[in-house]
C-alpha cells in the first residue's frame, strides 16, 4: 500500500564514489564485496592505529564541469553538479527538455561549506581582516550544492537542503516525494552529497568520531530523479523503480521503542532486499521485525556519510528485480530512522 | 496545492535580541525598539561593520547545568528558550502519541562559535578541547529539543541559508497535512558568529550603522541572531483537544531562483513568482493580503528587487499593501530568520496593527512602495505574506492569517 497519494516514479541514477563514477562502479564493488577504503595518511590523525576513509579520488571536476566555472564551486558542489548530470542523462533528460519551475531538487548535504568556512576563517585568523577571501563565503552554506546545481541545470522549482544525522539524503528524499505529490514539482533530483577533507579527519580525530561514526567515512553524491508516475508515463520513460512508502521516527523513546520499530518496519514485510545507510544503530532491536532480510552495508566498501542514503538508494534499485521490494534502512547511533520501501520498475 | 486542511498555529515562543519572550517581542515591534549595537560576543577588530542585534544579558550558567552547557551549543540554548515557550503555551505535551510529534528546524551555522575557536588553536597548533566540535552541525539543535521534549516523531533540519527557518515551518505544515504528523514544533535558531560575521563583512554587505531597508544610502545588512517556534496542529485536531488557535500558517511556497549565489534575480520576477504560487496554495487572492513582513535586508540590490517583485504580485494596489522590514529590530538572523519574523507577522496581525520600517534614511526612487518609514499603523487586515530570501536562490513565501476572534492568548 503506497503511502503516497500517486506513484513516484525513479527514472534516473547518478554516483559518484570511491569506487569510481557511475553507478556500475560502485554495485560492482559492493557485489563483489571488494573495499573501497584506503589508510588515511598518519599525519591527520596522531594515531598509531590505522583509520580508514573512502575518498572518491577518480572524480576530476573538469571532466564534468568547465574549469572556470569549477573553480567557483566547492567540492561537494562540484559532485552534486556531475551526479546530477550523470542522473538527468540517465533519465534521458536533457537540459532544456523540462519545464524549469516544474523541475526542482532537495538534497541532504552533511558537511558541505565546512571546507569553505574552515578556509575563510583559517585566512582571518592567521591575518586578520585582511586576509579574508569574499570569494570562500557563499559556498560556505550547506544550500551552496543544491543551489550551484540549480544554476546549472536551471531547476527552478522547489530547492531544499538537509542536515539531519546520517539520514540527510533521505530526509531529502521525503521532501521531493511530497513535492511531486502535491504537485509543486513535476520532476525532483533527490539525493546527498557529502565531501571528505583532511581538516574533517582531524577533527573527527580530536573528538574521538573516528573510532566510532566517523569509522570509515567517504564522501561522493548520489542523485535520484523522481518524477510522479503519470509524468514518467506521458513521456514514456523506462521507470527503473518506484517509491512505494516512507516512514520516520526521530529516536525510540524509552518503554516505547517497540511502537516505534513497528512504525518504521510496518511496510517492509514484502521486501526481500534489504540496504543500511549510515550507522548500524545500538541496541535498535530490529532482528524480529527485519528478521527476514539480510541488510547488506555498501557504506562498509564505500565509506559511510551523513548523506550515503541517495547512493545507497540506486545500489538498492539496481539489485531489484521486476515488481521486487527492497527496503533501505537509514540510522544514525541514536536517530533518527528511516525506512524505505522501493519496488523494482517493470522489465525492459 | 491548496488543501482543506488548515494548520492551526497553538503555540509560539521566541528568544532574541529584541526579546526573550512572546511578550518582550511584541512590545519591541510595537514600539519599534531596535536591539542593534555593539557586538561583544567576539572581538571585531578591523572589521568595517561592528555592531549586530547581539542577545545581551544572556547568562546560560543561570540557565542550563554545567553538563548541558558542554553538550549544548549557544545555538542549541537559545533554540531550548524559545521553543519551551512555544511547547508549554501550546499544552502540546501529552496531547499527542509522541511518535506523532514532529521536529523541524531552521537552521545556519550550528555550533560555530564554538567550533571556530577549536578551528583558530588547530592553526596555531595549540591544544584545544574537542568538546568545542561536539555540536558543530544544525541538527544537534534538533535532537537536543526531541530529547528535551520527548518528542518521537520527525526530526528534520534545514539548512537553506536566510530561507531555512520560512522552509522548515512551511515543510511542517507540508508533513501535517500529508497525515505523517499530528504536531510540529518548528522554527529555526541561529547565533552570531566569526564565521558569518566576517563573512558578510568581507563581502562589504553590512552596513556600519544599523540597517536601514528600502531607504536611500542604506549599505546593508544587520546581522542579529535569536530563535523562534511555533507549535503547528491540524485546526480540528487542536480544538478538539481544547487548544487556543493563535492563528494559522495557510500555505507556503518555496523556489530555487536558479541564477546566481549570492545576488537576487535582478527583475523580481522569481521573487513575485514564489509569493504568488504561496497565495494559491493558501487559496488567498491578493486583496485578502494586507501587508508583506519583506525580507528587507537593507542590502541595496534585494530591496529594489523585492520591491519590484510586490508591484508585479499586487500591480496597482502595490501601494496599498505596506512591504515592511523587522529586521531593524531583530537584526538578519540568518537561518533563523524566517521564523523570527513570521513570528513577528503575527504578532502584529493579532494586534491589529502594521510595524514600522525603522531607521528611515531617506527616500530611494528604486523603493517606491509603502513601507512604514514614518511608523507602525493600525490595520484590520486578517492576512499577511512573510518573504525569506536566500543565498543561492532559496526563495520562500509564507502566508499567515490572524487568530480567529476570541482565540489570541496574549502571553
Amino acid at each position: 500500500m503506497s503511502r503516497f497519494a500517486c506513484p513516484i516514479a525513479l527514472t534516473g541514477l547518478g554516483v559518484i564514489s570511491s569506487a569510481g563514477i557511475g553507478l556500475d562502479a560502485a554495485l560492482t564493488a559492493v557485489q563483489s564485496g571488494t573495499s573501497c577504503l584506503k589508510p588515511v595518511p598518519a599525519e591527520l590523525t596522531n594515531s598509531r592505529q590505522q583509520h580508514l576513509w573512502g575518498p572518491a579520488d577518480q572524480f576530476k571536476a573538469a571532466d564534468f564541469i568547465a574549469p572556470l566555472k569549477a573553480r567557483k564551486l566547492d567540492r561537494a558542489s562540484q559532485m552534486a553538479v556531475a551526479a546530477t548530470g550523470l542522473a538527468l542523462a540517465d533519465a534521458g533528460l536533457d537540459k532544456g527538455q523540462y519545464r524549469a519551475g516544474q523541475i526542482g531538487i532537495a538534497l541532504g548535504c552533511g558537511f558541505g561549506g565546512i571546507v569553505n568556512s574552515a578556509e575563510l576563517l583559517g585566512g582571518y585568523f592567521k591575518q586578520g581582516v585582511p586576509g579574508l577571501s569574499p570569494m570562500l563565503f557563499p559556498n560556505t552554506v550547506a544550500n551552496a550544492a543544491a543551489s550551484n546545481t540549480s544554476i546549472e541545470y536551471g531547476l527552478q522549482g522547489p530547492n531544499i537542503t538537509f542536515i539531519q544525522r546520517f539520514c540527510s539524503a533521505e530526509s531529502a528524499i521525503l521532501a521531493a516525494c511530497r513535492f511531486l505529490e502535491e504537485g509543486r514539482a513535476d520532476i525532483m533530483l533527490a539525493g546527498g552529497v557529502d565531501e571528505l577533507n583532511p581538516l574533517m579527519i582531524r577533527a573527527f580525530s580530536a573528538n574521538g568520531q573516528l573510532q566510532r561514526a566517523a569509522a570509515g567515512f567517504g564522501e561522493g553524491a548520489g542523485i535520484l530523479v523522481l518524477e510522479r508516475g503519470d509524468h514518467a508515463a506521458q513521456r514514456t520513460v523506462r521507470v527503473r523503480a518506484e517509491l512505494v512508502s516512507i516512514e520516520t521516527i526521530g529516536y525510540l523513546l524509552p518503554g516505547l521503542a517497540e511502537q516505534g520499530l513497528e512504525r518504521l518496519t510496518r511496510n517492509t514485510a514484502d521486501c526481500r532486499v534489504g540496504m543500511l545507510s549510515g550507522v548500524a544503530p545500538r541496541g535498535l532491536e530490529l532482528e524480529q521485525h527485519l528478521r527476514h532480510l539480510r541488510l547488506q552495508q555498501p557504506g562498509l566498501l564505500l565509506g559511510r556519510s551523513l548523506a550515503m542514503g541517495g547512493t545507497v538508494a540506486a545500489l538498492l534499485t539496481a539489485q531489484l528485480g521486476p515488481g521486487e521490494q527492497g527496503l533501505q534502512l537509514a540510522a544514525s547511533p541514536e536517530g533518527p530512522f528511516y525506512s524505505l520501501v522501493l519496488q523494482g520498475g517493470p522489465a525492459e | 496545492m491548496t488543501s482543506p486542511v488548515r494548520i492551526a498555529i497553538t503555540g509560539l515562543g521566541v528568544f532574541c535580541a529584541a526579546g526573550k519572550d512572546s511578550a518582550a517581542y511584541r512590545a519591541s515591534l510595537l514600539n519599534g525598539v531596535s536591539a542593534i549595537g555593539p557586538l561583544e560576543l567576539f572581538d571585531t577588530t578591523g572589521f568595517p561593520s561592528r555592531i549586530a542585534a547581539q542577545i545581551k544579558d544572556f547568562q546560560p550558567e543561570e540557565l542550563f547545568s554545567p553538563q548541558e552547557r558542554r553538550h549544548l551549543s549557544r545555538t542549541d540554548q537559545i533554540a531550548l528558550l524559545a521553543a519551551q515557550e512555544a511547547v508549554a503555551m501550546s499544552g502540546l505535551t501529552q496531547a499527542y502519541d509522541p511518535y506523532e510529534v514532529g521536529i523541524c528546524i531552521g537552521g545556519g551555522v550550528g555550533g560555530m562559535l564554538h567550533a571556530e575557536q577549536w578551528l583558530q588553536a588547530e592553526l596555531a597548533g595549540q591544544p584545544a578541547s574537542p568538546g568545542l566540535l561536539r555540536t558543530l552541525l544544525p541538527d544537534c539543535s534538533t535532537t537536543a529539543l526531541a530529547r528535551a521534549f520527548g518528542f518521537g516523531g520527525y526530526q528534520g533540519s534545514i539548512t537553506t541559508a536566510c530561507s531555512s527557518s520560512a522552509t522548515a515551518i512551511g515543510w511542517s505544515a507540508d508533513l501535517i497535512r500529508s497525515g505523517r504528523q499530528q504536531a510540529m514544533l518548528c522554527g529555526g535558531a541561529d547565533a552570531l558568529a566569526r564565521l558569518t560575521f566576517a563573512g558578510f563583512n568581507a563581502l562589504k554587505v553590512l552596513d556600519p550603522q544599523p540597517c536601514a531597508p528600502f531607504s536611500a544610502g542604506r549599505q546593508g545588512l544587520s546581522l542579529g541572531e535569536g530563535a523562534a517556534f511555533f507549535v503547528l496542529e491540524e485546526e480540528q485536531a487542536a480544538l478538539a483537544r481544547g487548544a487556543r488557535i493563535l492563528g494559522y500558517l495557510l500555505g507556503y511556497a518555496l523556489l530555487g531562483e536558479a541564477h546566481h549565489m549570492t545576488a537576487p534575480e535582478p527583475s523580481g520576477m522569481m521573487a513575485a513568482a514564489v509569493m504568488q504560487a504561496a497565495l494559491a496554495a493558501a487559496g488567498v487572492t491578493t486583496d485578502q493580503v494586507g501587508w508583506i513582513n519583506a525580507h528587507g535586508t537593507g542590502t541595496p540590490l534585494n530591496d529594489a528587487v523585492e520591491s519590484q517583485a510586490v508591484k508585479q504580485v499586487f500591480g496597482q494596489r502595490a501601494l496599498q499593501v505596506p512591504l515592511v522590514s523587522t529586521k531593524p529590530i531583530t537584526g538578519h538572523c540568518l537561518g533563523a530568520a524566517g521564523a523570527i519574523e513570521a513570528l513577528a507577522t503575527l504578532l502584529c496581525l493579532n494586534q491589529g496593527m502594521i510595524p514600522q520600517t525603522l531607521h528611515f534614511r531617506g527616500p530611494d526612487p528604486e523603493c517606491d512602495l509603502e513601507y512604514c518609514h514614518g511608523g507602525s499603523r493600525a490595520s484590520s487586515s486578517r492576512i499577511a505574506l512573510s518573504n525569506s530570501f536566500a543565498f543561492g536562490g532559496n526563495i520562500t513565501s509564507l502566508v499567515l492569517e490572524a487568530a480567529p476572534p476570541g482565540g489570541e492568548v496574549r502571553p
